[in-house]
């Protein structure tokens, strides 16, 4: 027993951050960053749901004017970009960082300094994008940021600015996350977790990643030219030399709907993970549904052009992106009827995390199903702009990642937290949600039939408008108490919820291996998997007679091949480090710059970010020893 | 069910195992794979911008022999730094030090030349007269960036106290820039072609 002991001490005194302020600026635990994605992006979408909330204000009655149009331009704008971009991304990239490596039982990821960079990156560039409204010039033109508008003809202040170059920003975030998550789940799966063994999270966290290579340059090219446009007077989208402002839409959608899915599909891999656990079976449909996220990711890139069918453009054209939309519907239809085929077979347990996870599932057939619709030409041309698209875009987005995400947190909370939730509390949170989603979101679909255009600052009485968009309101702050409910629970639970224990919810994944919350070092022998389900069978994972797995010289974890996951090789960690924050703000500065034209400033945060990195990759003395 | 046979067996036991070293040169073809996507936007926006317009390129094609000249210094740098990765794997760093310094200096000679080229465009096209100077300016200057950040990464390499593929520096740096420096030269190839090539072929039927 004291030899147990000796070890855990050994691994807890390697993979522990120190409880200081440098440890907690400097740590690179994939556990503790992941929490930190999951809290910031959180908070992003408590802004953005702010924002929606004085919208809807102004929205309530008839000509109000409780914001003037301008501060309704940039509330909106502000809304879209910030739901879209910093909290529907990263809090699925909050899951994956906290959850990937303890899923495939790998130490940390595969990078871990990238991965605080990312984390510290995605922070900054948000404070960045909310520096705008500080100095009072917000961008305004919606998160598409269509271009006449966008030019500094019709947007002469900053606001657009700091729109595309806090975009810019991200992407590398993103791009960074992206790659790390792609070679943690490739190459640090733990042995005999074969490709054909993943939870099937991990095949949509993988298939998005590619996604995000090779959509999101898509939009760094466009912010690129709408920053040369109105900055350096170049002509990419002015018209009058030859420019062409339709480029910048299609540059923006061939990123813009991949990023639909990157925002969509982990969040259907985690309903794929809690719908068997609480309908007590194994998934239907296992390598169906994996195929079906792979195909969806590679479909969704040629389906860009729906977004623009009143542009103008070819039959050919249009008819073809049509049918690339509606084949989207096929591969989702296979994952929804495997879900529900998983509860028709099972037992189900009707628990929190069910009940988000079920709603989820109802809300976005409803979204799909209204996709199809606009996805049919003639119904795009009439619903094109109205409240219509906005019900549908709200039904896809809250249905499929806010529902999931809530899920995930009743699901997964108490493994980060040690506690459980309180399951009373979670499923009045549930209904309330429910509610005042359908309340606040389905009247949108009458409202944009009838003719009310989206982004308007208001409406004039007598149209017949005014009870629904009451309706509307009222909705939208029963929705906007669901929530506050739920994070009392989760207040409540951080000091008297139940202990959770190492597997509270009788699951199969690897992560339920570890203790709630999970060692810095998460298992003391790498775990190995010959099934799907690891805790389902009878098989010892942690079994490992010659203490071969424990790897305790230095930060280790064990690297496999990425198809039969067999070993290979073995990957040193690195240590913590503050380069990454460091980079982070000087990243900062650089785009500051940028955003004010000041090429000395951009020049030399520039070469700081390259010495920088220099001494980031140089080898360190404790690595040459090895 | 035959579960012990699918016990994962190791025919290494773990601890004989190497240290992973090919963690750089994985991130590298992502970013080989992402920045392919930037450029594969560029050269789209160049084709949308060139779409239906009366004056393009055609007209007054860029002038064909410097971009050559440049796309030779290119691609010979990058098979004297393949030359110098050999050199690596022989242990022989001395010679490979030498070979990625005699890389680095053809990258400066191409920038240099690139400049030049540059001061002669912009007599007749500047990125503010039209779209089209718009398009080509901005290719161009990415992919000079692109070997400006392809420069530094093999600076360096080439101050790195030791880059053999030893533990000492377990990712292989040498290996890796090499990936990125290729990707740098493939993309010239395809600029070239795309910029200078294709319309002077039009141009002179």
């Amino acid at each position: 027993m004291s030899d147990v002991a000796s070890i855990e001490s050994r691994l807890t005194e390697l993979w522990e951050t120190p409880k200081t302020l440098r440890g907690w600026f400097a740590t690179v635990d994939h556990k503790e960053l992941g929490i930190r994605y999951l809290v910031t992006a959180f908070a992003f979408l408590l802004v953005g749901g702010l924002e929606a909330l004085l919208m809807r204000i102004q929205l309530s009655r008839p000509d109000q004017a409780f914001l003037s149009p301008e501060v309704y331009d940039q509330v909106f704008t502000m809304h879209g970009v910030t739901m879209i971009f910093w909290y529907a991304s990263p809090i699925l990239t909050g899951f994956a960082v906290y959850l990937v490596p303890l899923m495939i039982g790998a130490r940390d990821m595969a990078y871990p300094r990238l991965n605080a960079f990312t984390y510290w990156s995605f922070l900054i560039s948000g404070i960045f994008l909310y520096v705008a409204p500080l100095i009072g010039q917000a961008p305004h033109a919606g998160w598409f940021a269509y271009f006449p508008y966008t030019g500094t003809r019709y947007s002469p202040s900053r606001g657009m600015d700091f729109y595309a170059l806090s975009l810019i920003f991200l992407t590398i975030s993103t791009t960074g996350a992206a790659i790390n998550s792609i070679v943690t789940i490739l190459r640090l799966r733990a042995p005999g977790m074969a490709i054909s063994k993943m939870p099937l999270f991990l095949y949509s966290t993988l298939t998005i990643s590619f996604l995000i290579l090779f959509a999101l340059p898509a939009l760094t090219a466009a912010c690129v030219f709408l920053e040369l446009d109105r900055q350096w007077g170049t002509h990419f989208f002015k018209i009058a030399n030859g420019g062409d402002p339709m480029l910048w839409q299609q540059l923006f959608w061939f990123f813009g709907h991949p990023w639909v899915y990157v925002i969509f599909l982990p969040a259907t891999g985690m309903v794929s993970l809690i719908v068997p656990v609480f309908s007590r079976r194994p998934i239907v449909g296992y390598p169906y549904i994996a195929i079906a996220t792979i195909l969806t990711g590679l479909v969704g890139f040629s389906v860009w052009l729906h977004h623009m069918f009143t542009v103008g453009m070819s039959d050919m054209a249009m008819s073809f992106f049509s049918a690339g939309s509606m084949t989207i519907s096929i591969f989702t239809a296979v994952q929804v009827f495997a879900w529900i085929a998983t509860i028709w077979m099972g037992r189900p347990v009707l628990t929190s995390a069910m009940y988000f996870a079920v709603g989820s599932i109802a809300l976005l057939v409803v979204g799909g199903l209204s996709g199809v619709f606009t996805g049919i030409i003639p119904v795009d041309w009439q619903v094109h702009n109205t409240y219509y698209i906005v019900a549908h875009i709200h039904y896809v987005l809250i249905g499929a990642n806010v529902f999931p995400v809530f899920a995930g947190f009743y699901y997964w909370l108490p493994k980060m937290t040690g506690r459980k939730l309180d399951e009373a509390l979670g499923k009045c949170s549930f209904w309330i949600m429910f509610i005042g989603f359908n309340v606040g979101f389905f009247p949108m679909h009458i409202l944009g039939l009838i003719g009310m255009p989206r982004r308007i600052y208001t409406y004039q009485s007598g149209l017949g408008l005014e009870n629904m968009n009451v309706i509307v309101t009222v909705g939208a702050f029963v929705l906007g108490i669901g929530i506050l409910i739920s994070i009392l629970n989760l207040l409540w639970s951080l000091r008297n919820g139940p202990l959770a224990g190492k597997n509270p919810w009788n699951s199969d994944g690897l992560e339920w291996e570890t203790e709630s919350p999970p060692k810095p070092y998460a298992t003391v022998h790498i775990p190995t998997v010959i099934s799907r389900h690891p805790l389902w069978d009878d098989y010892e994972e942690e079994s490992d007679p010659a203490n071969d797995r424990i790897l305790d010289e230095q930060r280790l974890t064990l690297v496999t091949s990425w198809l039969d996951a067999e070993p290979t090789s073995i990957a040193t960690i690195p240590k913590d480090t503050l380069v990454p924050l460091i980079l982070a703000i000087v990243l900062f500065f650089f785009f500051f710059a940028l955003v004010f034209q000041w090429l000395m400033g951009a020049l030399l945060s520039f070469l700081i970010t390259v010495l920088l990195t220099y001494y980031w990759l140089w080898p360190k003395p404790a690595e040459a020893t090895q | 069910m035959s579960v012990a046979l699918q016990c994962p067996r190791s025919s290494p036991s773990i601890s004989e195992l190497p240290l992973e070293e090919r963690r750089g040169s994985y991130a590298m073809w992502c970013v080989i794979a992402t920045e392919s996507a930037l450029f594969a936007s560029f050269f789209a926006a160049y084709f949308y911008l060139g779409n239906n317009k009366a004056r393009w390129q055609v007209d007054h094609p860029p002038k064909l022999l410097i971009a050559l000249v440049l796309l030779a210094i290119l691609v010979s740098s990058s098979f004297v730094l393949e030359w110098g990765k050999r050199r690596v794997v022989e242990r022989r760093y001395a010679a490979a030090r030498f070979l990625l310094a005699v890389t680095i200096f053809m990258g400066l000679v191409f920038l240099v030349l690139q400049a030049y080229e540059y001061i002669d465009h912009w007599k007749t096209l500047t990125p503010f007269s039209d779209s089209y100077g718009s398009i080509f300016y901005a290719i161009t200057s990415f992919h000079a960036a692109h070997v400006i950040v392809g420069l530094l990464m093999l600076a360096y390499v080439l101050v790195l106290p030791r880059y053999a593929p030893a533990r000492e520096t377990p990712f292989r740096p040498y290996e890796t820039v090499a990936l990125y420096w290729h990707f740098v030269d493939v993309v010239w190839i395809l600029v070239v072609l795309v910029l200078y090539v294709i319309p002077n072929m039009i141009a002179h039927g």
